[in-house]
């Protein structure tokens, strides 16, 4: 310091000139790191103001006071300077990793598992047991192979009569026989319950065809209601189809009823609903070569049970009445998935079964 | 059934409406009409043509130009059948321009080795009216005028044909009779049988009982037998009703034969006719066969016959089994002169066994074993007798003979009919809809029922002998909906009183469903049948379900494996080049009947898994899927089946365990599946006996795991406190002798790690690099904490420090 210097001036002289220097090398900082260093050259222990403020015992008494209002001003400008450059580093940092190259996300996704699929039997069977459930039907279940009674006699089929033709059986050398429908699960219901009762029954029926469109191995849902004498009507089963056919093939979708025969119902039906194939936007129907130009498609079988099977059951046909429905679910299935043969659905090719 | 349009509207004058009304009709009474065809449409546009000379083709021999006169102007064709009748004789002209749908064809002017033809003299086949193409048609001379429209002069060579599918409660619809009685009574219009003459209206040729005795000796299976006979009759071609029967599809063969066919289309009810002359003994005896007796029947067939078959004989053997076939000894000839129709009511029951035992299907049986009018017998004699006469000439015997039972007459007794009672309260509860009372008693009444009573609350009817069908009430309440049309019955929920479910097995196959999708597998759907191949080929148990009509070898058991089928998924997959299976299969296997059971077999409910292919990571090398990705899959469904809770471990089994509990898998990777304690299933890699038996290589993997404990749902998970204090992580890599399995370091582990320790997790597992051979590093993570407070470090180092020691003086393992 060689001459008699003022303190105060010098003082004075430092933190101007650190007024001036340190927004600069705050700038220069290129990360936080940096700039934290760099503040702590300035407001730390070691740091410049902390030097400036250990001259202030050679400054006149009456000054100090004075200067260390300066030095605190000083500081709250560095401190707030440190702030606003910490600030826009930060937004510079986030600026440059948001604008750095996207990534490339046509690269395949990252999948923890991915799922796999139900068969479109399944999903049908699934679907049609849920709309039923919705209506206060129960699941009953019931065995592949079944005795001669419940699927045949039992049901009203008559010995010997043309209605078996329709459903051709696989027999077991033990005289039982593969089901060949759904509607043995009607009888074991009614003779093992007492009505009322509402049962939704899917399962796997067996019957000796196998060509282009037979499997000799399928999927039947049936359905049945059984309650007082007027509290089942066929317009109750009427009004359970419109319901089925709006849940699996949209709303509005037509129903209609076919005067039909099978031996276990009497009125019998087949039911027709509004082509798939041809629909239009409007709901109305082109006609197309799959449903041979009449706007209709045949779904299912349907009818009153016949009081001659409520007999064999022991309830009183004069006391209780009761509707039934089967419908294949293979057919459900092609309908509804545009799938054009039924060997598709037994080849299990993984192809296919990725698709639904 | 095939109907024509134009009969019905023969029998039914006030029908007016298309036959695509006519089909809609029916097919709303429950009659479906599946096809509407046109027969004989080109015969709207070909004409009657006249023959005026004919030339040899100038070039090519075979060929002749023919003139004819087509009304009016004459024209040059060029011909090639051989059959080209003398000037004067009757063809069809098909004139330029004219579309022949039977063989797609249209008429256009063409060269025929050199010389223009314009036009075309057509064959039955060409005109669609038959299969005859030997020659063309000639029509019978002085049957029409050249430039006739064929269809105008010829009517039955036109027709509307609607194809009705027929369900087998309707015999009366198999033929037109009762197609147009249903007609009348679905538009309301009257309907009068047609009435041919009495048969009896012989011209002093004789009582028949002259001609013929007859003996039924099985009343119960043919309770009506009834015969009439015409002499002097001239077997022919039939000139034009044969275009009706072929309109069918009927071949027309003969007068008298046509005449049985004819009839039998009209009243759905079959007939027989015998050359007389051949009946030897002239007698008719219906019985019961003898067992092994022989009788070749029309088609040419020697059928050895058993007791229960029923036969027409005559006085040394038998000419035909009841109601199905003639036999060829008396069959009509074309020197035949004398002729005996039979039309009988056979017991329907008795036609059908026959029919499927000589595994006979006619048109004749179709119609008996679905039980023809007993009430129409008279009725149907009397029509044949009639229009034989008229196509084949000679003179009736006097009344016809029925045999019922004891009762030998000239007029038959009629049947009793069924009385029915309907209640008209019973139309509402099962309909839903309001039916007024009379107009369901007037539908009743169109349909052929006789109103024996009524009031307002019901009435009494008289079922009509067509309609066997028709047995009690609900019959009839279906024929009044089925009149009326189910288009007006209102749509209604109904109220369910609901129930409860019944088995569970939907339920718990959904579940599994469910699990398996959720790790990535897809659901095939396999077969209930096997091969006992195939499941000798897996070990599995010998199957206990036989088929008796099996459709083959291949499908000739119930499996008693879920896995023939998913192996058939593996092996038909790979013959498309699809390498990549992983599928799952729910469904039941077959076993031995319990005790005291049903009788019925053992329906075990089961998840099969296949595995085939790689496992693909991200943009990774991938690997083939191998025995730890069946133990995964295997686990994480039996864990989301069991629930949270459910403790699910895979216990490898020993190379003697698999040979006898799992003999299906390669024994280096059988394990077994437990739940909570309980054996519940196998999985590993298929053994490479049973793979190569599948047409398979190794590297599939399987499982099948018992679903019946999980039928009572998951377990439920009980809430645990979730920790609050801070756990303490170390990590211990240990190398080990490859001999010592890692399960038993893992407990090692956890044993020696104490009561600190909250879990155990194998991160790594090294072999190779400073790793001596013989030997791998296990890495595991454990998870130090206490539930009341935060550990020391030194607390965590002392038990860590244990787990070392402890694992280091068991297996000689030392710290990486």
């Amino acid at each position: 310091m060689g001459a008699e210097t003022d303190p105060t001036a010098t003082i004075d002289n430092e933190l101007a000139a650190l007024r001036e220097a340190f927004l600069p090398r705050f700038r220069a900082a290129t990360t936080e790191q940096a700039l934290r260093d760099e503040n702590a050259k300035i407001l730390g222990k070691k740091g410049d103001l902390t030097r400036i403020l250990a001259m202030l015992g050679k400054a006149p008494p009456e000054g100090r006071k004075a200067i260390g209002a300066k030095v605190n001003a000083l500081k709250q400008e560095v401190e707030v300077g440190f702030e606003t450059c910490l600030r826009d580093l930060r937004k510079a940092e986030r600026e440059a990793d948001l604008s750095a190259p996207p990534f490339d996300l046509t690269l395949p996704g990252r999948i923890p598992v991915a799922l796999g699929h139900k068969h479109p039997i399944s999903i049908v069977r699934e679907e049609v047991v849920a709309v039923f459930r919705q209506l206060g039907f129960a699941v009953h279940d019931g065995p592949d192979i079944e005795h001669e009674a419940n699927n045949f006699t039992l049901l009203g089929f008559p010995p010997d009569h043309p209605a078996t033709d329709m459903q051709d059986s696989f027999w077991t050398k033990s005289n039982h026989l593969l089901r060949t429908h759904t509607s043995n699960i009607q009888i074991r219901a009614m003779t093992t319950l007492k009505p009322p009762m509402a049962f939704i029954a899917p399962g796997t029926v067996y019957r000796r065809d196998d060509d282009a469109t037979h499997s000799p191995m399928f999927h039947q849902i049936e359905a049945f209601l059984i309650d007082a004498c007027g509290r089942v009507t066929l317009a109750h089963l009427k009004g359970v189809l419109a319901e089925f056919a709006e849940r699996l093939f949209g709303p509005n979708t037509p129903v209609r009823l076919r005067p039909s025969y099978f031996p276990f119902v009497e009125p019998g039906a087949e039911v027709d609903i509004g082509c798939v194939f041809c629909k239009q936007s409007d709901g109305t129907r082109a006609g197309c070569s799959i449903c041979k130009h009449t706007g209709y498609i045949e779904v299912l079988g349907c009818g009153m049970i016949h009081p001659v099977v409520l007999e064999n059951c022991k309830i009183d046909p004069d006391v209780w009445s009761g509707f039934a429905l089967g419908m294949g679910l293979e057919r459900i299935a092609m309908l509804r998935y545009g799938i054009p043969n039924i060997k598709l659905m037994f080849d299990n090719d993984p192809r296919f079964l990725a698709q639904f | 059934m095939k109907a024509s349009c134009n009969w019905l509207r023969e029998l039914v004058p006030q029908l007016e409406a298309s036959p695509k009304d006519i089909a809609a009709r029916f097919t709303a009474a429950g009659l479906e009409v599946e096809g509407i065809v046109e027969f004989g449409a080109a015969t709207d546009s070909c004409v009657v043509a006249r023959v005026v000379s004919m030339r040899p083709h100038p070039t090519k021999s075979g060929l002749r130009l023919v003139t004819v006169d087509r009304g009016g102007a004459q024209q040059e064709l060029v011909c090639g059948a051989p059959n080209v009748p003398d000037p004067g004789g009757l063809v069809v002209l098909a004139p330029l321009g004219t579309h022949l749908p039977a063989k797609n064809m249209t008429i256009g002017k063409r060269a025929i080795a050199g010389v223009e033809s314009e036009g075309m003299l057509c064959s039955e086949d060409e005109l669609g009216l038959g299969d005859d193409h030997d020659g063309i048609l000639v029509l019978p001379t002085g049957s029409a005028k050249p430039g006739d429209k064929l269809s105008a002069a010829f009517p039955l060579m036109r027709d509307t044909i609607l194809e009705i599918n027929l369900t087998p409660n309707r015999p009366d619809g198999l033929g037109h009779i009762g197609l147009a009685r249903e007609i009348a009574a679905l538009y309301d219009f009257p309907f009068a049988l047609p009435v041919f003459g009495g048969s009896g209206t012989g011209t002093g040729t004789g009582e028949i009982g002259q001609l013929v005795t007859i003996e039924v000796r099985d009343p119960e299976r043919c309770p009506h037998y009834g015969a009439a006979a015409v002499v002097d009759i001239t077997i022919a071609p039939s000139p034009t009703t044969r275009y009706r029967l072929q309109s069918l599809g009927v071949r027309s063969i003969s007068n008298v034969v046509d005449v049985t066919n004819l009839v039998m289309l009209a009243w759905g009810h079959p007939m027989h006719a015998f050359d007389l002359d051949r009946v030897r003994g002239n007698r008719i005896i219906v019985r019961r066969a003898t067992e092994g007796e022989k009788l070749t029947t029309l088609d040419g067939i020697e059928r050895t016959l058993v007791a229960d078959d029923l036969l027409i004989c005559d006085g040394e053997g038998p000419v035909a089994l009841a109601g199905i076939m003639g036999g060829a000894s008396s069959e009509i000839q074309p020197d035949t002169k004398r002729v005996l129709f039979e039309v009988a009511w056979f017991d329907p029951r008795s036609v059908r066994r026959t029919g499927r035992r000589h595994g006979m299907h006619t048109e004749s049986s179709h119609r008996f074993e679905r039980g023809v009018d007993p009430g129409d017998v008279a009725q149907v004699l009397e029509h044949a007798v009639a229009m034989t006469l008229s196509l084949a000439g000679g003179n009736a015997a006097n009344h016809s003979m029925h045999v019922q039972g004891a009762r030998i007459a000239g007029d038959p007794t009629p049947p009793a009919r069924r009385a029915v009672t309907l209640r008209a309260h019973r139309l509402p509860d099962l309909l839903g809809v309001d039916v007024p009372f009379a107009e369901a008693v007037a539908i009743l009444e169109r349909l052929g029922c006789t109103v024996v009573s009524k009031n307002d609350k019901s009435c009494d009817v008289l079922v009509p002998t067509h309609r066997p069908d028709i047995g009690r009430e609900v019959d009839l309440v279906e024929e009044v909906i089925r009149v009326r049309g189910m288009d007006a019955i209102p749509a209604e929920l109904p109220a369910v009183r609901a129930s409860r479910d019944v088995g569970g097995r939907e339920e718990l196959a959904r579940r599994a469903r469910e699990a398996a999708i959720s790790v990535g597998l897809s659901e095939a759907i396999t077969y209930g049948f096997t091969s006992a191949r195939a499941l000798e080929a897996l070990s599995a148990p010998k199957p206990t379900v036989l088929l008796k009509n099996p459709l083959g070898e291949h499908h000739a058991v119930m499996r008693t494996s879920l896995l023939p089928g998913l192996l058939d998924a593996v092996a038909n997959a790979r013959r498309q080049s699809e390498y990549e299976v992983r599928e799952f299969t729910v469904g039941p296997v077959f076993l031995q009947a319990k005790a005291g059971g049903d009788g019925l077999p053992d329906e075990q409910l089961r998840i099969g898994v296949v595995l085939a292919g790689e496992r693909g990571g991200w943009l990774e090398k991938p690997q083939a899927l191998d025995a730890w990705d069946a133990k995964g899959y295997a686990v994480a469904i039996a864990q989301r089946l069991g629930g949270t809770p459910a403790k699910v471990v895979a216990v490898p089994a020993t190379r003697e365990e698999a040979e006898v509990h799992a003999p299906h898998l390669h024994p280096r990777g059988a394990a077994f599946l437990e739940v909570d304690g309980r054996r519940i299933g196998s999985f590993g890699p298929l053994h490479p006996d049973a793979a190569e038996a599948f047409g398979l290589d190794v590297g599939v993997l399987v499982a099948e795991i018992d679903l019946e404990p999980f039928v009572t749902g998951p377990r439920l998970p009980q809430y645990a406190t979730i920790p609050r204090f801070p756990a303490a992580t170390r990590d211990v890599a240990l190398v080990v002798k490859d001999e010592v399995r890692a399960g038993e370091v893992e407990s090692a582990v956890r044993a020696a790690a104490g009561a600190l320790a909250e879990g155990v997790q194998l991160f790594d597992r090294f072999v190779g690099g400073q790793i001596p051979a013989g030997s791998s590093s296990l890495a595991f993570h454990v998870v130090y904490r206490a539930a009341d407070r935060t550990l020391t470090d030194a607390e965590v180092d002392a038990a860590h420090a244990n787990v070392v020691k402890a694992v280091g003086d068991r297996f000689g393992a030392t710290l990486r």
